[in-house]
């Protein structure tokens, strides 16, 4: 090592050195999402962030409104800005983000343990307390927050930016001309269905690729005969999934699938194709929750037509505990607030803004009801709408759904396995038990 | 005489940098990771110690025995697959297309450098049954067949992603085999033809044994590359129908990001090292003795 | 060649090597062949010129009733598409670069230079080849987050590079195998220290393998999902392969000609570079990095 050329040897080492500095770069320069300490800090956001899940295009819309109406001056402090990811991975994405300190300031979140979770890690923010401070607690409908609280272990850990009811939709003009009445008897439901599928027409229109709209008949079913305590029963450990009366719902909408009544390919149905087979007449009854009102009420979309769509609540089952009045609720996916901007002046008057305005944005540009009050009345878009809001507000009691107090593991194994089910390559018997499995095994 | 080749400040410069990376992302992680599996928990709600339970909960969760007998079945048919239509193609190429099989060779490999997320995509809708019939399903439609529900069940799934992989990679393989069948000599093909081999004898007796060495190599590439396979599967089946195409490492993912349980997690990607590990352990041995050979 | 990279591509000319085959069986076979690997994509492009009732409407097998271009301009604009091939170059060329430098370095010091445990580093890089990523995933997203990294493509780069380096590495060391050791001690005996001996000697000499390692690394990371999905925690991070997964959703799925439109923008966009990077890959393989 005689004469080296010592300036080409610092660049070398400058070079070498350089790709070891980056390491050590890395772990001081960036860092614009993560940081914020959790636990109701006050971190300043740069943005009213909302991560959406991509097939509820209700909730964006009305805040995408508010932010360009009623909230604007709100939105000039703070912009909204909204990301969307699909409802299936939607889960998995809140608990990567919680995990990595980059929970965006409001976020839909479709299990309601792992909101729990989040609530009692300080991640998520309790909003009673905090609409109290800003004095809006009486913009949010009582029965809501206490459908919100039921799923949340006692906190309101969620705006109900919807409130809905679940049912059947379905196309009048079909059932006319198959000289079809309402069932009201699961069993009058299975006739009914026959008779359209022998008469060609696709009777029911389900995405197995969601599952939930699959798995919602089977807890439907279960609250019709078991009653509106056998979700929680099973919750509690008092009973399992695996118990023959729950399996014989499972069956039930099994049945269903065997006979080919959910069409072609449910599995590989997304929740758009499903809604839009409905809505475009090539299937006469679609389960869904009154959110659907919202697509029903733009004609872009529905080329069947508002008026000539029913609702009717989901069938009894004859000798069964539960009844028919009692209506499967929810408040949609709930819009959560991430503890680390609650309480930042900026974040509360969007929250504030929220609360006074979205009842009636919500119900105006959406046609959907939401869980706040309408301060503003406003007419009825269409007679399918005036039939739900007349159905909810007379409705005296309610249930939750199939999969409302289950665990993540659970929920995912349960829409998974909706379309194997339907499709009949897995047994009621193994749907029931993979479920119940997950139930015990997950945390 | 290896006085300058053996400075060592020239070796902490050149190997140093490398070797920090590797252990601060690779090393010191997988040791953390093993750390993981005898916790419970996750970043969100804290890690407590769980001992040998993720361990145990391994032995006798149907859905890991699922993932990992999937793992296993999907690492040997598309591997066998891959290189064994790598190998025909590569035959193709050296035996029949000689010189002008430059722009076939490149045709065949271009899947193979096509973000896999566009791949698995376009494959769903080739297959696809509703709310239109695919390409696929028009053709058995138009020939008289029934169409086929191809993501419904177990069986047919898992046919379209091996026809998948193995329509991605073959290329790759045919090329990295193709090198290996050039340099089989000329003249020992000669004088193998002049003692009245010919054909398929041929290649058994002659082609297949010379090109040995790159077939191994080939198989332990390949089989490497499928026990990992994560992006094939999550665009086209996303794991389904059910779990039964669901790998160890969708699994694994599912199991720390979806259900919050690094803890388990973690004993699925360590399970999944030891089968990759005893794996290319075994391919290895059966190719070694081999690989001396030639 | 003494570079380390045999550099023939193509077989030479071989005159008679038939296995026995007819003329017309191997047409047949090159015409399916042919249609297997066009077709797809062929139908693919047509259908992302399709409008949706065309697409829902009609066979898919039919051309589409008005080339609605349009298609593509609602991908690229809906569908980020300019943003997610940003990310993905901004994550994908400085772990290459990082990569390539490292490992040259690695490859050299290992493979070169003489000094006792060298094979054991070696073999400790090697066990890195078997190593699933899945297997250091957890670790390294609660040390990002420690370090406030998360939220920007930091966590992408370092990924890459760490667990890229186990393959740069043996086949870096790989090529240095054909390097004489005695050129290097010459030159550093003429007057030149060994640093400056790997970078102005070895470097060119080895230059086309890491042109070659480059390429294979690159179409590596560049298809990475996995990575990608769990550390990039922002829409506007997303690489093209998290973006085009996430994309069924973000056309809210009844859209089916942008969903092909940006489908085949990736798909021609990459033919693009594969077309014009075609020779140094097809030259690296056959080249034997991977032969073994």
């Amino acid at each position: 090592m005689i004469a080296t050329s010592t300036r080409s040897k610092r660049r070398l080492l400058g070079l070498s050195a350089s790709a070891a500095a980056l390491t050590l770069l890395a772990s001081a320069c960036g860092g614009t999402g993560g940081g914020a300490s959790s636990g109701g800090g006050s971190a300043a956001p740069s943005s009213f962030s909302f991560l959406s899940a991509t097939e509820n295009t209700v909730d964006r819309a009305v805040l995408t409104s508010l932010s360009k109406n009623e909230c604007a001056t709100e939105n000039k402090a703070l912009p909204l800005s909204v990301q969307t990811q699909p409802q299936a991975n939607l889960n998995e994405k809140v608990q990567l983000l919680a995990g990595q300190n980059a929970l965006p300031v409001t976020f839909h979140e479709d299990t309601p343990t792992t909101v729990v979770q989040l609530a009692q890690s300080g991640k998520v923010e309790n909003l009673e307390p905090l609409l109290q401070k800003l004095g809006v607690e009486d913009q949010l409908l009582p029965s809501a927050v206490s459908t919100v609280k039921e799923l949340y272990n006692g906190q309101l850990d969620a705006l109900p930016a919807e409130y809905n009811i679940e049912g059947i939709f379905y196309n009048k003009q079909i059932f006319a001309a198959h000289g079809l009445s309402v069932p009201s008897t699961w069993d009058e439901l299975v006739a009914d269905a026959a008779k359209l599928q022998t008469a060609g027409v696709q009777p029911f229109s389900a995405s197995g690729q969601q599952g939930w709209p699959i798995t919602r008949l089977i807890g439907d079913y279960i609250f019709r005969d078991l009653g509106p305590n056998a979700m929680k029963d099973v919750a509690d450990g008092k009973a399992k999934l695996t118990d023959p009366a729950y399996v014989a719902a499972a069956q039930k909408v099994a049945d269903l699938g065997k006979a080919g009544y959910f069409g072609k390919g449910v599995g590989s149905i997304d929740y758009n194709t499903a809604l839009n087979t409905f809505l475009t007449g090539k299937a006469a009854m679609l389960y869904m929750g009154s959110w659907a009102l919202s697509n029903i009420g733009d004609p872009k979309q529905d080329s069947v037509g508002a008026a000539n769509i029913g609702f009717m609540p989901f069938p009894a089952v004859a000798g069964g505990q539960g009844s028919i009045d009692q209506y499967p609720s929810n408040i949609g996916l709930g819009i959560v607030v991430s503890s680390q901007y609650a309480n930042n002046t900026e974040v509360d008057d969007w929250l504030s803004c929220v609360a006074k305005n979205y009842g009636t944005d919500s119900l105006k540009g959406q046609s959907t009801i939401s869980g706040f009050k309408v301060n503003t009345p406003v007419p009825a878009a269409n007679a399918v709408t005036t039939q739900v809001q007349t159905t909810m507000s007379t409705a005296t009691s309610s249930v939750l759904w199939f999969e409302a107090l289950f665990n993540a593991q659970a929920t995912t194994t349960s829409q998974q396995d909706a379309a194997p089910l339907v499709s009949g390559s897995m047994s009621a018997q193994q749907f029931m038990s993979a479920v119940q499995n997950a139930l015990t095994s997950g945390s | 005489m290896h006085r300058v080749l053996g400075d060592r400040r020239a070796i902490a410069i050149l190997l140093g940098p490398a070797l920090l990376v590797y252990s601060l992302i690779m090393l010191v992680p997988m040791f953390w990771s093993v750390g993981y599996s005898f916790t419970k928990g996750n970043t969100i709600e804290g890690f407590t110690w769980h001992g040998f339970g993720n361990f145990s909960h391994l032995w006798s969760d149907p859905n890991a025995h699922q993932a990992l007998w999937f793992t296993l079945k999907y690492a040997v048919v598309v591997t066998v697959g891959q290189v064994a239509v790598g190998y025909l193609l590569a035959l193709l190429y050296v035996f029949f297309l000689r010189r002008a099989s430059a722009l076939i060779r490149t045709l065949v490999f271009f899947p193979m450098v096509l973000p896999t997320v566009a791949v698995g995509l376009l494959f769903k809708a080739l297959f696809q049954i509703a709310p239109q019939y695919g390409p696929i399903n028009q053709l058995l439609v138009d020939v008289g067949l029934h169409p086929i529900d191809w993501f419904s069940s177990t069986g047919t799934a898992f046919i379209v992603l091996v026809i998948m992989d193995v329509w991605r990679s073959m290329g790759f393989y045919a090329v990295l085999l193709y090198a290996g069948l050039v340099d089989v000599p000329d003249d020992i093909l000669e004088s193998a033809r002049l003692d009245g081999a010919s054909g398929l004898r041929l290649v058994r007796h002659i082609v297949l044994p010379l090109s040995f060495p790159v077939l191994m190599s080939s198989l332990i590439f390949s089989i490497n590359g499928t026990l990992k396979v994560f992006d094939s599967i999550l665009p086209l089946t996303n794991g389904g129908p059910g779990n039964s195409t669901t790998p160890l490492t969708v699994l694994m993912f599912n199991t720390a990001f979806d259900y919050g349980d690094y803890g388990y997690g973690s004993a699925i990607a360590l399970l999944l090292t030891v089968v990759c590990l005893l794996v290319t352990l075994v391919v290895f041995r059966v190719s070694r003795r081999d690989l001396t050979k030639g | 060649m003494s570079t380390g990279t045999p550099t023939r591509t193509y077989a030479p000319a071989r005159a008679r090597r038939r296995l026995g085959l007819g003329r017309l069986t191997v047409r047949v076979l090159l015409t399916v062949l042919i249609l297997i690997e066009v077709l797809p994509m062929i139908w693919m492009f047509l259908t992302s010129l399709k409008s949706n009732s065309d697409y829902l409407n009609n066979s898919s097998w039919s051309l589409p009733s008005h080339w609605l271009w349009s298609n593509y301009s609602t991908a690229w604009t809906t569908g980020n598409i300019g943003l997610y091939v940003r990310n993905s170059a901004l994550a994908v060329f400085p772990s290459l670069l990082l990569l390539l430098l490292l490992g040259t370095a690695a490859g050299f010091a290992l493979q070169i230079m003489v000094w006792k445990g060298r094979n054991f580093t070696l073999l400790i890089f090697l066990a890195g080849l078997m190593v699933p990523v899945q297997m250091i995933l957890l670790p390294l997203f609660t040390i990002y987050t420690q370090a406030g990294i998360s939220g920007t493509l930091w966590p992408l780069i370092l990924t890459y590079t760490g667990a890229n380096l186990p393959l740069t590495v043996f086949m870096m060391s790989t090529f240095y195998r054909a390097v004489p050791r005695e050129m290097f001690e010459a030159a550093t005996l003429d007057g030149a220290g060994i640093l400056r001996s790997f970078w102005s000697i070895s470097v060119p000499m080895v230059r086309n393998a890491i042109l070659t390692v480059g390429l294979v690394e690159f179409f590596f990371i560049w298809n990475d999902l996995l990575v990608a999905l769990t550390f990039t925690n922002n829409q506007n991070l997303s690489t093209i392969q998290v973006g085009l997964l996430n994309f069924t959703g973000q056309f809210g799925s009844t859209q089916y000609g942008p969903l092909f439109a940006a489908i085949c923008i990736n798909v021609f966009g990459t033919l693009l570079i594969y077309l014009f990077l075609n020779q140094k890959i097809m030259k690296g393989l056959t080249g034997g990095a991977v032969k073994g």
